[in-house]
């Protein structure tokens, strides 16, 4: 464990969960600081973005974001979580490129807005006729009524 | 000068999994590229949430015929990554063996196309000819040559066969040597030099900004190889990682050639090894415990990554595909700008995205809204017959230059 990395943020996350052996770690971080990790992960850690995930969950809608470390081998994975109206995360493109596309994927598959992205347009269904402007296919459907 | 749109696909030779390009050209110049994808996407991760884990095994298998064990070889590593099993000795050799046959199969194809794109025809047809033998190793350990359905939740599904080794040092002992001459030909040949050396440049900041991965951050003097730096089977073997700092198209070629290279003495570690390791090749696995694992491996694009969360049943809740073409296809924005429309097409295929090899032709539709037909193929191989011919007339024999004069 990168103790540096883990003392600068400290109270800032939450659910701390290590897997050792393989040199995972996956913690919760609150929206406003998720730029502030990122930009240290990518610019002062020097961690590659892999990828991000987005995961339709019980409560809400998450991004779990995937910094590869690549002297090392590890993966920091913070974790950012919003409601399900209206989600809405803080992009981080202004840090990396390589963001851009992860972030408009996952407003298409999803829904989740991510605030200041440049141009946060739809990725797969951009103009497809069988997908309106409000569809999101990887949302669950729930049921409205309960 | 009037800027001229040329819209690029989204069916073309270049990409496999279809892709559309807006470039925008000021004369020759490319002053700008758009790209848009998601033609082909055909929802795997949501299929795989409703597999089971040994069925999404097969199925992320189909999603790219050239990488078609990278995709479960990371997806196995992210399943086994949840609860830290342990796959036996000599699983790991039959999956590094077949690994990196692959990555000779799919660099080779990648040399050749690249070759018939710049008019290049002898060096196509040499690749393809030096392909041939290592997909039929594929099938001599796997029984396919494409789909080779080896791995397995805790090791893999077929064992080796160590009676075939002679066969395999036959064949790669044949391939390092038109290796070695395929490398001396990007050496020494002036044409190919000055076709592809400068051209499409990636700099090292742009690749990290990017996010690339593979043999295109290699090339731009990035150091990162899966393989080396978080290897889940790959630490039974030396893996030398291959940079090179300017990354321009050249590079690039130069990277896959000694990446071919160094797979053959991968390779060759794996054969000594079989006769002396022995043993199980599968861990039975009952069940996945709840969590959450990635999984990623260094295909010959680059970093296939899979992200898995588990629930405890036998099937995946969320399953997350990431393909290395879907980081290095956006570093276009950077390499292909400023450079003449003639190189466009080598330094778009420079990446190694999957493509097949219809011919095609573009439309381009001026400022008055005219349209004119043209094939951005045969102006790259126009460009490349220029630059040889200026060659030859350089290096004419002096009597030759005395017949000229008189």
């Amino acid at each position: 464990m990168n103790q540096e990395f883990f003392k600068k943020f400290e109270g800032k996350f939450t659910k701390i969960i290590e897997n050792k052996p393989r040199k995972r770690y996956y913690f919760n971080v609150k929206n406003e600081d998720i730029r502030e990790v990122a930009d240290y992960l990518f610019n002062n850690m020097g961690c590659r973005l892999s990828i991000c995930t987005a995961t339709e969950v019980y409560d809400g809608l998450e991004v779990l974001y995937h910094f590869s470390d690549d002297k090392t081998g590890t993966f920091y994975n913070p974790r950012v979580k919003t409601g399900l109206k209206n989600p809405e995360i803080n992009s981080i493109v202004s840090i990396t490129e390589g963001a851009n596309w992860i972030e408009r994927e996952m407003y298409d598959l999803f829904g989740i807005k991510f605030t200041g992205h440049p141009d946060l347009k739809k990725l797969l269904t951009f103009e497809n006729p069988h997908f309106k402007e409000t569809d999101h296919p990887m949302r669950l459907k729930r049921d409205k009524d309960k | 000068m009037s800027k001229c749109r040329i819209p690029l696909g989204p069916f073309h030779p270049l990409l496999e999994e279809a892709e559309f390009f807006d470039i925008k050209v000021e004369g020759e110049k490319v002053v700008d590229i758009e790209m848009e994808t998601g033609w082909m996407h055909r929802g795997h991760e949501k299929l795989s949430e409703s597999m089971s884990y040994t069925q999404s095994i097969f199925l992320v298998e189909r999603i790219c015929g050239i990488c078609s064990t990278s995709h479960p070889f990371a997806l196995v590593n992210a399943i086994e990554d949840i609860d830290d099993i342990q796959i036996p000795e000599r699983a790991k050799y039959i999956r590094v063996l077949i690994g990196e046959i692959e990555r000779i199969h799919s660099h080779l194809l990648w040399l050749g196309l690249a070759g018939h794109f710049i008019g290049y025809d002898t060096l196509w047809m040499w690749c393809w000819k030096y392909r041939e033998p290592i997909l039929q190793l594929s099938e001599l350990v796997s029984g396919n040559r494409n789909h080779y359905a080896m791995m397995r939740v805790g090791g893999v599904g077929r064992d080796f066969d160590n009676a075939t080794i002679p066969k395999y040092h036959k064949v790669l002992d044949d391939l390092e040597k038109q290796m070695i001459m395929l490398a001396g030909a990007a050496k020494d040949d002036p044409v190919l030099r000055s076709r592809l050396k400068g051209v499409g440049i990636l700099t090292k900041e742009d690749a990290i900004n990017y996010c690339a991965n593979g043999p295109t951050a290699r090339a731009s003097g990035v150091d990162i190889d899966v393989r080396r730096d978080d290897p889940t089977a790959y630490e039974v073997v030396d893996v030398n990682v291959i940079t090179l700092p300017h990354g321009d198209v050249y590079d690039k070629l130069v990277v896959r050639v000694l990446e071919v290279i160094d797979s053959v003495k991968i390779m060759r570690q794996c054969l000594k090894a079989f006769p002396k390791v022995g043993g199980p090749v599968l861990n039975p696995v009952k069940e996945i415990s709840p969590g959450e694992g990635c999984g990623r491996y260094e295909a010959p694009r680059g970093e296939v990554f899979h992200y898995i969360r588990s629930d405890g049943t036998n099937r995946p809740l969320r399953h997350k595909v990431r393909a290395p073409s879907f980081s290095n296809i956006p570093t276009y924005k950077a390499s292909c700008v400023g450079i003449p429309l003639a190189d466009a097409l080598i330094t778009l295929a420079a990446v190694d995205p999957c493509y097949c090899c219809t011919e095609r032709t573009i439309r381009t539709t001026d400022v008055n809204n005219k349209k004119v037909d043209a094939e951005l193929l045969s102006l790259s191989r126009a460009k490349t017959e220029k630059i040889r011919k200026s060659i030859m007339k350089n290096d004419k024999s002096p009597i030759d230059r005395i017949f000229d004069k008189a």
